[in-house]
């Protein structure tokens, strides 16, 4: 390579010399390199063929082992199980908006909601229902939920959950009790119950017995939660009650126990079957030997029901009582609170307020001990002495009524003085009605005595007082309790506990006065259950009016012991509780009397 | 199997399968009338799979076991098709092939969209990972409040789903029918023991 140097380039601009004029000078430079081969002789190798070798294997070897695995389809077996299309619970045509809607439709966030309910009460097949086909019958029916929620059934309000185990409870079951505490709506869980299994066609004719007092109720309540039942109250003469046992179509029957005795011939009628007898306030028949139990065993039915907040009253034996009405002879007198907890656990459902409404608003008790007017206590001193007398002075020959009879005279005067009319009771009691009064509320005071009622009602009118006991005709008594209900001029209703502690919602009332104490604690509750019950909407105020140093106290300190003792038990046994009235041996205790030698004979 | 070319019926089935702690499986098939009230009910003895199938069958045993095992051995029982079958469990849907009647699973998520945010990945995350072999690639849709979904193969299904179910899916809980199949599953084990 040569490189050639132009000597112009140092040259500045100016004195550039012209093309024509420039002095070409050329100088050379060898740049070139040189490479020598030295001879190694690879090349010649490389030219040289490669030597290939052959070496011989045998491939008669061993075939490799296999395995097969056969994958056979798996063994599927199917049992199947068909069951009767049962009828819509309601024509899709007559489908109507109900209360139980989820709100209003009308907007798309309404109309996506999905139809979902955190819990689902199925009904559970009874442990007495053997055949698989039979209980999943029952595991495949839909929740209880899902019906109100889908209006396939109207109900006018959505049920409790534990109304829905209730109606869940009852539904598949022959024999049941229901004995949930009052005010927990077990009408309206037997209601319900009867309509779907009316719908189901499972049942056609239902018998439903209750208290005369109650009949207006249930026919009231049919009418809420059941509207489309056909329902007929058992009534008039006996030409048209031989027709309405007989002849009249319909669904539902009500019958009151009085005149359940009278119409004996026609009720046991082996002709008049129903698919389903109720009971209502069950503990009527405790008494096994009475007319009333003979009659409503003696009646052809195919399923049978109790209901009563009392399963037990005064012994375990009332039970059996109620029982044999299920299944004679299932109980038997005598046996031991566990062993009878665990044979009737299946057939009985029975919850308490505290168990199932625990937001419900509280019931407060208040004590009111008074003291004696000084003419009761004149009087009451007086009687109680020559009262005990009489009894010492009767020797072997005193019975439980004679001590009754004292007890009752003494409760009186405990009540109002005889001869003066003084009452500690009555003057506590106007002092505490002016401030219920001044307050807008209203309050309902149970006595055990009508005459002590109507004393009061002449002391009370100008509270606008109103009266519920058996001498009100029971005609009369629905309006008695609409009155009280709509007339804000109405503050008081005098009750009976006899006629007005079962059956009767009274929610409305802040206050109740019990004038004086009932024998047994359970009855003095379902008469403060008429307030304090499902729909209240504050807290019940319940005064109990005791007299100190008299027989009230003592009975009331009795009574307060075996309650107690009533808890534990029934805590304990999850069913029947202890005796909860009083025995002869706490009665003739009261006035320190010791119960004669030998067997006692009993009160009538 | 009952041919359901018609279908004039209202009838709807239910489809489920439990799996027991012993890996045993129950299928269970109830059929409700419209208003929810049971007419049959058919459910199989327990079917276990081998360990040879567990391993050759891989992702797709549980399809093959739910749909073409149990849910044929069931629907083979059916006096009469329903309308419809839903099932709760996504590998019941390889019945599907074998039935004329749409079979919907209740209760599918919305599918794992690829939307552009998607596709720039952390590499601190967790990225998507691609469905089983055996699973089945699926057409969802919504009815009323409900997600639902049917076999892509199958996707004029969702149109005779829409057509048929529109008018209850408001009233209808869709979900409810399957606790009645596993409660009557458990009742059926017990009756058996």
């Amino acid at each position: 390579m040569q490189y050639q140097h132009h000597p112009w380039e140092d040259w500045p601009d100016s004195e550039l010399p012209t093309r024509d004029a420039l002095p070409i000078e050329v100088e050379s430079v060898d740049l070139s390199l040189s490479a020598s081969i030295f001879a190694t002789g690879w090349a010649t190798l490389l030219n040289r063929a490669p030597k290939i070798g052959i070496k011989r294997a045998s491939i008669d070897a061993a075939l490799p082992g296999t395995v097969s695995v056969r994958l056979r389809r798996p063994k599927v077996t199917v049992r199947s199980f068909t069951f009767p299309e049962s009828p819509s619970w309601m024509p899709q045509a007559d489908r109507k908006a109900s209360p139980t809607n989820r709100g209003p439709s009308s907007g798309p966030e309404a109309k996506h909601e999905k139809p979902t309910h955190e819990k689902a009460t199925r009904i559970a097949p009874p442990g007495d229902v053997i055949k698989l086909q039979d209980r999943l019958y029952y595991v495949l029916q839909p929740s209880l939920e899902s019906l109100v929620s889908s209006n396939e059934l109207a109900f006018p309000f959505e049920p409790f959950p534990y109304q829905f185990e209730g109606i869940a409870f009852l539904y598949p079951r022959y024999s049941a009790v229901l004995a949930d505490e009052m005010g927990l709506g077990k009408t309206m869980q037997a209601i319900s119950t009867i309509r779907l299994l009316l719908y189901a066609g499972e049942v056609r004719k239902v018998l439903l017995i209750c208290p005369k007092p109650l009949v207006s109720n249930w026919r009231r309540e049919f009418g809420l939660w059941a509207p489309e039942i056909p329902v007929a109250i058992i009534e008039g003469d006996r030409a048209k009650r031989q027709w309405q046992w007989t002849d009249l179509d319909v669904a539902v029957r009500i019958a009151n126990y009085e005149l359940l005795m009278r119409d004996r011939d026609l009720v046991v009628d082996p002709q008049g079957h129903f698919d389903l007898v109720v009971l209502d306030e069950a503990q009527r028949i405790k008494n096994r030997s009475s007319t009333t139990s003979q009659v409503v065993r003696a009646i052809p039915r195919t399923r049978n029901w109790a209901m009563t907040g009392t399963p037990v009253e005064n012994s375990p034996d009332d039970l059996v009582g109620i029982f044999d009405f299920l299944s004679q002879g299932y109980l038997s007198p005598g046996m031991k609170p566990r062993a009878m907890a665990k044979a009737t656990r299946e057939y009985i459902l029975r919850r308490t307020k505290d168990m199932v409404l625990t937001d419900m608003p509280p019931k407060l008790f208040r004590d009111a001990e008074l003291e004696l007017s000084p003419e009761q206590y004149a009087t009451y001193q007086t009687a109680e002495n020559d009262g005990i007398l009489r009894l010492e002075d009767m020797g072997e020959g005193i019975t439980i009524q004679h001590v009754f009879e004292l007890v009752l005279r003494l409760k009186q005067i405990c009540n109002f003085d005889p001869a003066t009319g003084a009452s500690c009771k009555l003057e506590r009691l106007e002092a505490d009605l002016e401030e219920v009064a001044a307050s807008g509320q209203k309050a309902i005071i149970f006595s055990q005595w009508v005459h002590s009622l109507e004393r009061l009602r002449d002391s009370l009118r100008r509270f606008g007082t109103l009266e519920y006991h058996g001498k009100i005709p029971s005609k009369q008594r629905e309006s008695v309790i609409d009155r009280f209900k709509n007339d804000a001029s109405k503050h008081v209703i005098l009750m009976s506990y006899g006629a007005g502690s079962v059956g009767l919602n009274l929610q409305f009332c802040r206050y109740v006065f019990l004038f004086d104490r009932w024998w047994n604690p359970a009855i003095e509750d379902q008469a403060i259950n008429r307030a304090h019950r499902i729909g209240v909407v504050g807290s019940v105020t319940v005064t109990r009016m005791l007299t100190l140093g008299t027989i009230e106290e003592r009975i009331n300190q009795i009574l307060q012991e075996k309650r107690e003792l009533f808890d534990a038990i029934f805590s304990e046994t999850g069913s029947t509780p202890s005796n909860a009235g009083l025995t002869q041996d706490e009665i003739f205790g009261l006035f320190n009397l010791r119960t004669p030698q030998g067997p006692i004979k009993k009160a009538s | 199997m009952p041919d359901t070319t018609n279908h004039a019926t209202s009838n709807l089935g239910f489809l489920t399968v439990c799996e027991q702690e012993d890996q045993s499986l129950f299928g269970g098939l109830l059929v409700l009338n419209i208003s929810g009230r049971p007419l049959e009910f058919h459910c199989t003895a327990p079917v276990r799979p081998n360990r040879a199938q567990e391993i050759l069958y891989g992702p797709t045993l549980r399809p093959y076991l739910y749909g073409e095992q149990i849910g044929r051995a069931l629907m083979e029982r059916l006096s009469a098709a329903p309308a419809l079958v839903f099932t709760d469990v996504e590998p019941a849907l390889a019945l599907r092939p074998l039935t004329k009647v749409p079979v919907v699973y209740v209760g599918a998520e919305s599918e794992p969209n690829a939307s552009s945010s998607d596709l720039t990945a952390r590499i601190d995350a967790p990225h998507p990972t691609p469905a089983p072999s055996g699973s089945m690639r699926l057409q969802r849709f919504r009815l009323g409040p409900w997600q639902l979904a049917v076999p892509q193969a199958h996707a004029g299904d969702e149109s005779h789903v829409v057509s048929h179910w529109q008018s209850h899916a408001d009233d209808f809980d869709l979900s409810e029918p399957f606790g009645r199949i596993r409660e009557a599953i458990e009742e059926a084990r017990r009756a058996a023991r």
